[in-house]
Formats: structure tokens, C-alpha cells, sequence
């Protein structure tokens, strides 16, 4: 089973961003990472060519300098081959989805191969847009699921698992396929001292891909208001306390 | 150390920080009040490999030099103390026989470490601790077989290693000369754990007696010739006491990282706490001392790559180290007031696992001792 997994290097959201002076996110200085639902994407899929054979390949939209790190690690993970695309503009997700599929193409006919599933993570952590996974599965006439927590394969194609709102959903789907995957229950794993070592000599080729210009535009940012500072109950006796605090939620018709 | 390392090492770093963050610090702190062996935690650790850092390339290591390993093991001594130890003491119980082993016996034993297991090194008696040279245990040739019997203490990793490397005497009459360095596997009749220690810091490591009842081994399992076990131990502790420095500092990069957070969000009279200069000298302090560690440590670690004698620069990188982290961990305590003091905060603990750094791998006493002796014997 020959599993694409499509990653983007996003800033570590573990750090706040905020908006610099011209109103843009000011992600200058913030370590880059991979998106964290592309790392659950890239386990599920090492997990899935461990159990049945097959091989790993992960590929970015990128300058190669800026996301070379992001490419060794997945391969240090368990990604058996990497690759990197330029693409020619930035745009909207329509773009990004169109500049996968191109490079999709160009990525199996340096593999020699047909990919039986193409996983995204389920958003990035930095537009949340939910849009590329989907759009791609679009733009290449596949099949496609979304919020994928299990894969499975089965004699005509895949059982996949998807969350729901509820608790799971169980589809079928034919290969090749698309789908877009949410935290499952397992972590993703740390790359081992010695696969780092190994990951940082990989050769990863690097191409362009042309995009499709951008059909959506975003006009501005804002931060979300500061919160206003809350009430202090300053009484110093319990039963005031309360009486005070009841008072307020009823008075604010919480009660 | 991690500015001394190259652009690979700053790599490996950074997901050795990531793991001792997401995976270690925080779940580290039950184990501590337990004193349970976190095994689930070394499990993943080995999944890392970080517990073979001193494995050779040539036996399926890493080939790692030893100032990346210095600023790895500072980093995850940086997330817990006991962790660092364990880990490490894989190394050194792999230094005596990568220093005296044939290489079969490397093989061995560097096997046992790639496939996920660990060592211990076994030199410490209830009678022979800085005076190691007093040891009891004893080893008498029997045909193809020596026989062990004898009585360890204060061993690292006894209760979970797959190897142990043990000193014995073989010709008491001899001294330091009639010390034997021998190969027990686990498992082996006679070979048992004793006594668990219920230690003040460094929980999170297992420290045990090791006790040997007509232990019967085979005679290919002595290291090196009879009589070198004594000169194997010292080449082994020259590092050794270079790591310990290492982990020292490592808890003392922690200490000044807490002690500074707090002292910026610690409000007193109007103002952070780190407004006052009292608090500034303390912290300048900290930072004074674990930086000259460091330096003393590289200085040593930077000899020992060269093949160059360093037994002096290492006993003095381990006692300035070991002294300036106890301070410094004082210190931490003493800046978080009475929070220090609390086992609601971290310091508390970081200052019950600094003290060992005085005493274990020989006290700074001895040290000094293995100082002044080098000093003074140049004149």
C-alpha cells in the first residue's frame, strides 16, 4: 500500500501570535513546525505500510529552504521519501488544492507509482480553513473522507473510520482515495536519535508546480477583544460572598 | 552545552527537549513522590534511543561525540534529574568494558544496550565507598570458572540491569593491583538485589545492593587481565565523573529557569520581585556559577576527545560543578520564599536532587584529594 501524505510547515501553535504594525500575523521568529494534524496523518500512514507493507512519501508546498527541517523530520519519522514543490504564486486554498494535485502527479511519476491514499491533516493549525483536503479530492475526481481516525484496508479499497459529533462513522471507500485526518487515539512517534541522524542526509527533490489563482482573497486581520476584567466579590465573609455573587448572576439574568 | 555543539547535534536537541517536555517533566513529578521506577517513561526513552548514547558506531550506536551527548544529557537532567542518571548509567556500565573488553565482550554488551536493556556498574561496598580500593567482594579462580561472592551498594540501575560489571579481589595481598573487573549477567544463580534506597533526590533512578552468593561465571567473563579491575574503575569514573557534572548542571539550568519566571511574576511591595537587586545578585550568581561549570566541563570533555589525560580537569568539573549547583539550587529555594519550600513548586525538589552531585562518583572530598595530589605532584 503506497500511502502520500500532503504536510504543511505552519508556525508552532503553541506560541500566540499577534498582529504586527501593517496588521499582518507577525509569525517572524516563531519556530516552524509541522502541522500537527499532518503529524497524526503521517503516523496513521507509517502505522498502515508497518501492518501491510508498502511505503511512506510526504510532499510540501514550499521554499526549500524554509521547509527542508520540516521534510527531514517526517522522514525521520517513517516517511521512506520526501519532496518539495515551489509554488508559482501564493493564492487561496483553491490554489493550494490545485498545486497538490499538480504535484501529486509529478510525485508518482518520480515514484514510478499510483497512490493508494493521499491523506491530509484535517486543517492546518494556522488558517483552519478545512478547505484543501477536500478541494483536492475535487480537483482528482477521487473519493474522500474527512476527520479520519483509522484506516483499514479491505478486498475493494478502504474501511475508513471518521469522527463524528456523535462517536464514528464507518465508510467504504475505492482506491485511489482522499481523506483528511483528526487526532486518533495514539501519539504520534519521536523520531529516534540514529532515524534523525539517517533523515538529515536524505536527498529531497525539489520542483515547481503552478497554482491556480485565487478565487478568495483576505482583506484583513483582527485579534479578538481583550477580555474585560471580571467582577471581584470582596466580601470577606462566606455567606456575603455568596449572597453577593447570587446576586449578580441573577441580576445579569444567568439565574 | 548547547552552544558548543554543531548543527546536527542543535538538531537531535531540539526533539530531545520537546521529549523531555511533552513526555518527562511534568510526569515525572508522581514518580518522585512514589519513588517508583517511571518504566513507562524510560520505555519511550529507549524508543528515542537515549539510552544508547554511548554506544559505538561500530556496534550499532550512534557515534555521537561527547559534547552532543553532554548538552543531550543536560537537557533531559534539565527535565529530571533521575532520569539523566539512569539513562547514563547505561554508559557507565559500557565504559569499563569498552575500556578493558575484548571484543566479544563489547559486542555483548553493546548488544544488550541497542536491543533495549541496561548496565550497571558495581563498584561501591558497605566498607569501600571513597576508598574504593577496600573492597570485600571476592573472586577465586576454580578451573574454567571464577567463583563471586560479596556484597555491592549504592548501584544504579541494579534492579533493572541485564548486565552488571563487578569488582572483586582476586589477591588481596596485592592492593589496588589485586582488583578483577568481571562480566555478570542477569539471571546468573547466586546474583540477587538487595536492599532498595529510599533515596532524598534522584527518585526516579533505582539504587540497590547487589548481592553475590557463590556466584559461579565463566572465566572469559573477566575484564581485562587479573589485577587491572582497580585502574579500569578510575579510567571509567574520569568520565563519569564528567557526566555527573553534566546532570548536575543540567538541574541547575532548571532551577535558574524557575527562579527567574517566578521572580517575574512574583509582585512584592508594587513590583516583580526581579526589580530588586538582591534577587538580581542571586540570579547573576546562579547564572556565574552554572556557566563556569560548563566551562570546566567542556574544558574536560575536550581533553578526553583528544585521547589527552584528564583525570584532574574531570574531579575539578565535577566538585566546582557539584558544590555550584547545590548553591544555586539554595538559591532557587530561597528566591520562591516560602513556595520554595513547598512541594507545590518544583525548586524543592531540584534542590533534594542537587545533593547528590556532591556526593556520588566520589565525594567532592575526594575530588579535591585527586586535585591537590595532581597539583602538587607536578612540583
Amino acid at each position: 500500500m503506497n500511502i502520500l501524505v500532503c504536510v504543511k510547515q505552519v508556525p508552532d501553535d503553541f506560541v500566540k501570535v499577534h498582529l504586527n504594525s501593517e496588521g499582518l500575523p507577525a509569525t517572524e521568529g516563531i519556530e516552524k513546525v509541522v502541522n500537527a494534524f499532518d503529524t497524526y496523518a503521517v503516523e496513521m500512514a507509517v502505522r498502515l505500510c508497518e501492518a501491510h507493507d508498502g511505503k511512506v512519501v510526504v510532499l510540501t508546498l514550499g521554499e526549500e529552504e524554509a521547509v527542508r527541517p520540516s521534510m527531514v523530520q517526517m522522514i525521520a519519522v517513517g516517511a521512506k521519501q520526501a519532496y518539495i514543490y515551489k509554488p508559482s504564486a501564493l493564492g487561496d486554498e483553491t490554489s493550494t488544492a490545485s498545486g497538490l494535485a499538480e504535484a501529486i502527479k509529478k510525485c508518482e511519476a518520480a515514484e514510478g507509482i499510483t497512490f493508494d491514499l493521499i491523506m491530509c491533516g484535517k486543517e492546518s493549525t494556522d488558517e483552519i480553513s478545512s478547505q484543501v483536503g477536500a478541494m483536492l479530492s475535487e480537483k482528482m475526481g477521487l473519493g474522500f473522507v474527512s476527520s479520519v481516525v483509522g484506516v483499514e484496508p479491505v478486498e475493494d479499497g478502504l474501511k475508513v473510520q471518521q469522527e463524528t459529533e456523535e462517536g464514528f462513522a464507518y465508510y467504504q471507500v475505492a482506491c485511489p482515495a482522499v481523506v483528511t485526518v483528526t487526532k486518533p487515539e495514539y501519539d504520534p512517534r519521536y523520531p529516534t536519535l540514529k532515524s534523525k541522524m539517517a533523515a538529515r542526509k536524505a536527498v529531497i527533490p525539489c520542483d515547481t508546480v503552478d497554482v491556480e489563482a485565487a478565487a478568495v482573497i483576505c482583506e484583513s486581520y483582527a485579534e479578538p477583544a481583550k477580555r474585560e476584567a471580571g467582577v471581584k466579590i470582596q466580601e470577606k465573609e462566606a455567606a456575603e460572598a455568596v449572597a453577593k455573587a447570587m446576586a449578580i448572576l441573577a441580576e445579569d439574568k444567568v439565574l | 552545552m548547547s552552544y558548543l555543539i554543531n548543527e546536527e547535534a542543535e538538531d537531535l536537541l531540539r526533539d530531545v527537549r520537546e521529549f523531555c517536555e511533552k513526555e518527562v517533566k511534568e510526569q515525572i513529578k508522581e514518580y518522585d513522590v512514589s519513588g517508583e521506577w517511571p518504566k513507562e517513561i524510560y520505555d519511550k526513552a529507549k524508543e528515542m534511543q537515549l539510552h544508547m548514547m554511548d554506544v559505538p558506531e561500530e556496534y550499532g550506536g550512534l557515534g555521537l561525540d561527547h559534547m552532543t551527548q553532554a548538552a543531550l544529557t543536560e537537557q533531559m537532567a534539565w527535565a529530571d534529574a533521575g532520569f539523566a542518571v539512569t539513562l547514563n548509567g547505561n554508559g557507565l556500565a559500557l565504559k569499563p568494558v569498552l575500556i578493558a573488553g575484548n571484543e566479544e565482550q563489547k559486542k555483548k554488551c553493546c548488544q544488550l544496550i541497542v536491543d533495549g536493556g541496561f548496565g550497571a556498574f558495581a563498584l561501591t561496598e558497605p566498607d569501600a565507598g571513597c576508598d574504593a580500593s577496600n573492597g570485600k567482594t571476592t573472586a577465586v579462580r576454580e578451573g574454567d570458572e571464577y567463583v563471586l561472592n560479596g556484597r555491592k551498594c549504592f548501584i544504579t540501575n541494579a534492579s533493572v540491569a541485564d548486565f552488571f560489571v563487578v569488582t572483586a579481589m582476586t589477591d588481596k595481598t596485592k592492593g589496588t593491583r589485586g582488583m578483577s573487573a568481571f562480566l555478570v549477567y542477569k539471571g546468573t544463580p547466586g546474583l540477587s538485589v538487595g536492599n532498595h534506597e529510599n533515596k532524598m533526590g534522584v527518585r526516579t533512578s533505582t539504587t540497590s545492593d547487589l548481592v553475590l552468593d557463590d556466584v559461579h561465571i565463566p572465566a572469559e567473563n573477566l575484564l581485562g587481565a587479573e589485577g587491572t579491575g582497580f585502574k579500569t574503575a578510575m579510567q571509567t569514573l574520569d568520565l563519569a565523573r564528567t557526566w555527573c557534572a553534566v546532570i548536575g548542571v543540567g538541574v541547575a539550568q532548571r532551577c535558574i529557569d524557575e527562579a527567574v519566571a517566578y521572580s517575574k511574576q512574583r509582585v512584592q511591595f508594587g513590583a516583580p520581585i526581579c526589580n530588586n537587586q538582591a534577587i538580581q545578585f542571586k540570579i547573576a550568581d546562579m547564572e556565574i556559577r552554572t556557566e563556569a561549570s560548563r566551562q570546566l566541563i567542556a574544558y574536560s570533555i575536550s581533553l578526553a576527545d583528544k585521547g589527552l589525560p584528564f583525570s584532574k580537569e574531570s574531579a575539578a568539573a565535577k566538585c566546582f560543578a557539584g558544590d555550584s549547583v547545590m548553591q544555586t539550587s539554595i538559591d532557587a529555594v530561597q528566591i520562591l520564599g516560602g513556595y520554595g519550600y513547598s512541594r507545590e513548586y518544583p525548586v524543592e525538589k531540584l534542590m533534594r536532587d542537587e545533593k547528590i552531585f556532591q556526593i556520588f562518583e566520589g565525594t567532592n572530598e575526594i575530588q579535591r584529594i585527586v586535585v591537590g595530589r595532581s597539583v602538587i605532584g607536578k612540583f
